[in-house]
């Protein structure tokens, strides 16, 4: 490969200045011309029957414009399954469901409004316990499920609340354990947690009835999936959408999916044309919008005496809160590789996506390898300790390395899991542990590893034009959502087409004009994104080296580009600048287009059955981290004192941002695992929607933090680049979890691991112990 | 009932007209339409929408507008001059302070609240001081190491406002000389 001039280099963001100087206008910031304000009518009731629902005090309130429920909008919509109406219909599911909503001329007026309305309520029995909520006897949260429209890889499970069945056959798993020397089971619990994501949502929708157009301005993370998904529920065609995206101040997932964009598009279209906003607080974000699945793990796992893994099974239920959302694939794809990146000749697992009376959950950094890291890494350290192995031993002794067939019965390649393994260990130096160095502080050191796959298959498009002042402008319908897409799409283009980066823009999202995308979820951009725009780049290069060829007078294999412009290789000083090239063949206001696309083809399907398949995924990616904790034995407080996080990206297009990637996991990783989880009581209600009872990290938390950056390229990817949205957190509280465990010789199964849950680990101990 | 106010915002005075329990933030963004203040929680825990009153950083989602009539209110809008950014905005930038960028001028307001007083914090004092602004994407590392930027005198001195290709100034930099390549 030619070398390469602004790829892998660490330059500085190319959304800067705007983002630091204010200027930078996201979803709830826009103002537009003769707007209303909408505010909505959350439920009270986690299962309830609507008896009645009366609203004409509300209408008749004074600068109320619309006020709609479930009978005006008889619409469903739902990604895999369609379950989920704009507003309720006929009952409610969790406490938060929006019921009924009003648009006003201020945001005041809608709110006095939405108290008026008044809504009877008959309970229903209320399921909080996903393990409960399957249980034979239980009440069908969701009566028709059998007749809702779903997509055809759903399974569904034995029990109507079972949304979907993963299953993963390999080998015989009572064979395995029987040929095992030590068979260890465990249950393990990760609780629901939310995003928070520093924006609260909101989305502005507009309807004009000349042209029957429907336009939606909203930072959601997937445009052109919310546009299919109202499309289809309204029986609209796609022509008749539009989304614009303005910035989004975060997402990590939560901003996929229809939320607040059903309320807004069921008022749009009652306003007369004028458009309206709804904009959530937070305690409604927290309540209403979605959140990461609560998961009960059970594992059971076999290993010969010399570390050598046998079999495992695992049964995880998934709580999927009131509506289907992204469970059934969250179920999947975190179900599948939840066993670990090992060789493992038995394995069985059961995923269980369950409905419950609880928010929705949805897609959240890591997509489910969390939750089953949680119990498998956690797992894998206790059998190292009871064969009395060295952590680091058991995990080499099984780990994925390159060519191995996975026990989903794919051939892995690029697994740099290995040398991830090695540089996060040694850089907490792992052979060298004190136990105790104060009075009353226990140390330990632990780690965990992951690997992940992402969403497949999957196509991204892409154009890139080139003016005649030879500015390049990159069509590219990945959502900034903080991650850095802007900068690195920029750098592919700019290294493809030879120009400085000052001279290439992204265009803003607008599904009018930008090609299609399928998502910003799953770590999947830079993969196959930056593989679109780099086939657009070339395309556009391709065909300015074509009309400068009789401009140059030389063949176009003559012909290179550098620095923004066209030259002859051996007379470099015949050289014409892209502007100029696109001028002379297309006019003064002339303009060269290349597209591009990248659809990952996928081998077999995902075999229903026995969960196999001869490609999973794009492409995988690996990481090890590892924490140095102390723990005050009193207050079962934990301290982290340093971590270490090595991350398989395959390739660095910008080492900046990778970085950045891995620090913003790590400390979302380091809240999941020491204090945060939603608090929802035996009715369903939330008990703690705000950051003042909800605990994010602060400054004073984060500890010293080694970012460790391995490439092991993936021959596909854009210059070997991989993923590295998600892998972040994705092992962080299993390593912290081991580190804990090994400073107080206790393991601890459920999440979060707040100092009361530590302070009562402790006191049984003592108390077992002196028994 | 309405109240007429005078706000001077960012050296400018602005005479509305308002309900007394309009908050700052609530003017700021909706009156104004300086929407630079962000709001991230409502209830003053976050920081996204801090500005600085008579040099003391406030939380404006937990202050009457009408409280600050007379007092000198400064927002994000008002840290660049002439082109030319405040230094803390430029560290930010070079030093990779921001990512998705909600949280970024309520962290760099809170910053200068510091600075302004204490121009040579120690790293602990800023951490501490900065423990008021949430960020949910950065983990805050290279916030503070763009805060210390400023303390120490780290910033490029030919630092090209509205100049979109420089190379990003990061101590963690260093673990980028680790990468190894496999296979
Ligand atoms: S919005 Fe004011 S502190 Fe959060
Ligand atoms: S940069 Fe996104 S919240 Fe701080």
């Amino acid at each position: 490969m030619a070398e390469l001039t602004v790829v892998g280099k660490p330059v500085t963001r190319v959304d800067a200045n705007e983002k630091v100087t204010g200027e930078a206008i996201y979803g709830y910031d826009l103002v537009l011309p003769n707007m209303l304000y909408g505010k909505t009518l959350f439920s009270t009731k986690a299962h309830a029957r609507i008896k009645r629902i009366s609203t004409e005090k509300a209408k008749a309130f004074p600068g109320v414009v619309a006020v709609v429920t479930g009978a005006d909008v008889p619409w469903t919509h739902g990604e895999s399954i369609k379950d989920k109406p704009f507003l309720a219909q006929g009952k409610v599911r969790f406490i938060g469901e929006p019921v009924a909503a009003v648009a006003a001329e201020d945001e005041d007026i809608a709110q006095a409004a939405v108290k008026l309305i008044e809504v009877e309520y008959e309970d229903l029995p209320v399921y909080v316990d996903p393990e409960e909520a399957c249980k034979s006897g239980a009440v069908a949260i969701h009566e028709d499920f059998p007749k809702y429209r779903k997509v055809d890889f759903i399974v569904p499970g034995a029990h109507a609340n079972i949304a979907e069945h993963f299953k993963l056959r390999t080998g015989d798993v009572a064979q395995g354990f029987k040929e095992s020397d030590l068979v260890l089971e465990e249950k393990y619990f990760v609780p629901m947690i939310q995003h928070a994501a520093m924006e609260p949502h909101s989305a502005h929708a507009q309807f004009d009835k000349e042209t029957g157009r429907l336009t939606i301005w909203v930072a959601n993370d997937a445009p052109f999936r919310a546009l299919h998904e109202i499309a289809e529920a309204l029986g609209m065609p796609k022509e008749k959408i539009r989304f614009i995206n303005p910035l989004q101040g975060g997402g990590f997932g939560s901003k996929g999916g229809l939320k607040v964009e059903p309320i807004a598009v069921a008022l749009a279209f009652h306003t007369n044309g004028r458009p309206v906003r709804v904009k959530f607080n937070r305690e409604e974000t927290f309540i209403s919008t979605l959140t990461r699945h609560e998961a009960v793990v059970y594992s059971k796992t076999g290993v010969k005496k010399d570390g050598t893994l046998m079999a495992r099974e695992m049964t995880i239920y998934w709580g999927a809160g009131a509506y289907a959302e992204k469970s059934p694939t969250v179920c999947i794809r975190g179900s599948l590789p939840a066993p670990g990146p090992y060789r493992i000749p038995h394995v069985k697992v059961d995923g269980y996506a369950v409905y419950t009376n609880k928010p929705v959950a949805g897609s959240y950094r890591g997509y489910g390898i969390p939750q089953g890291a949680w119990a498998g890494e956690q797992q894998m350290d206790e059998i190292a300790k009871r064969l009395d192995m060295d952590a680091v031993e058991i995990r080499l002794k099984n780990i994925f390395v390159e060519g191995d067939i996975s026990y989903w019965g794919e051939q892995l390649h690029a697994v740099g899991l290995k040398e991830t393994l090695t540089k996060a260990t040694e850089a907490i130096e792992w052979g060298n542990k004190p136990h105790q160095i104060k009075p009353g502080v226990k140390n330990g050191k632990g780690f965990a590893c992951i690997q992940k796959p992402t969403r497949s298959p999957t196509t991204s498009a892409a154009g890139v034009m080139v003016n005649t002042k030879g500015d390049i402008t990159v069509l590219a319908g990945t959502v900034e959502i903080g991650q850095g897409c802007n900068t690195i799409l920029s750098q592919v283009a700019a290294e493809e087409l030879k120009v400085p980066m000052a001279k290439v823009q992204m265009h803003p999202l607008d599904t009018d004009v930008i090609p299609y995308d399928a998502s910003t979820t799953s770590s999947r951009s830079t993969y196959h994104m930056g593989n679109a725009v780099r086939r657009a780049s070339i395309h556009a290069r391709e065909q300015i080296m074509e009309a400068a060829s009789p401009m140059l007078e030389a063949k176009t294999q003559d012909l290179d580009c550098v620095d923004g412009k066209v030259f002859l290789k051996d007379q470099p000083q015949m050289a014409l600048t892209l502007g100029e090239v696109v001028r002379r063949k297309f006019g003064p206001e002339g303009v060269v287009r290349g597209d591009g696309s990248y659809t990952y083809e996928i081998g077999k399907d995902l075999d229903l059955e026995t969960g196999h398949s001869d490609h999973a995924s794009a492409f995988y990616m690996y990481a090890t981290q590892a924490a140095e904790v102390e723990v005050d034995e009193d207050s079962g407080r934990i301290r982290i004192l340093r971590m270490s996080a090595a991350h398989d990206v395959g390739k660095a297009i910008n080492p900046l941002n990778c970085v950045a990637q891995i620090e913003g996991g790590v400390v979302m990783g380091i809240g999941s695992a020491l204090h945060e989880e939603m608090v929802i009581d035996q009715t369903g209600k939330v008990r703690n929607p705000s950051f003042l009872d909800y605990h994010l990290v602060t400054s004073l938390d984060t500890p010293e933090l080694i970012s460790i950056i391995v490439e092991c390229a993936e021959p596909e990817g854009p210059y070997g680049a991989k993923g590295l949205g998600e892998p972040g957190l994705a092992p962080t509280p299993a390593a912290i979890g081991n580190a804990v465990a090994d400073a107080l010789g206790i393991r601890i199964y459920d999440l979060p691991l707040k100092p009361e849950n530590v302070y009562w680990a402790i006191q049984n101990k003592k108390k077992k112990d002196a028994a | 009932m309405k109240k007429k106010v005078t706000l001077t915002v960012n050296g400018e005075e602005h005479e509305i007209e308002i309900e007394a329990n309009r908050l700052l933030l609530q003017v700021l963004r909706d009156t104004l339409g300086l929407t630079g203040t962000k709001e991230g929680c409502s209830i003053g825990v976050c920081g996204a929408c801090s500005v600085i009153i008579d040099g003391r950083v406030v939380s404006s989602c937990l202050t009457l507008a009408a409280a600050c009539a007379g007092k000198k209110i400064e927002t994000i809008e008002g840290l660049a001059e002439d082109g030319r950014l405040h230094p803390l905005q430029q560290a930010f930038i070079e030093y990779g302070g921001f990512q998705c960028g909600i949280c970024t001028p309520g962290q760099i307001m809170a910053a200068k609240s510091l600075l302004d007083e204490n121009p040579k914090p120690t790293e602990d004092e800023v951490k501490e001081w900065m423990s008021g602004n949430l960020c949910r994407c950065t983990g805050y590392y290279k916030i503070l190491e763009a805060v210390m930027a400023v303390v120490n005198n780290k910033i490029d001195p030919d630092f090209a406002f509205r100049k979109r290709e420089q190379t990003a100034k990061i101590q963690s930099l260093d673990v980028y000389k680790s990468v190894a390549k496999t296979n």
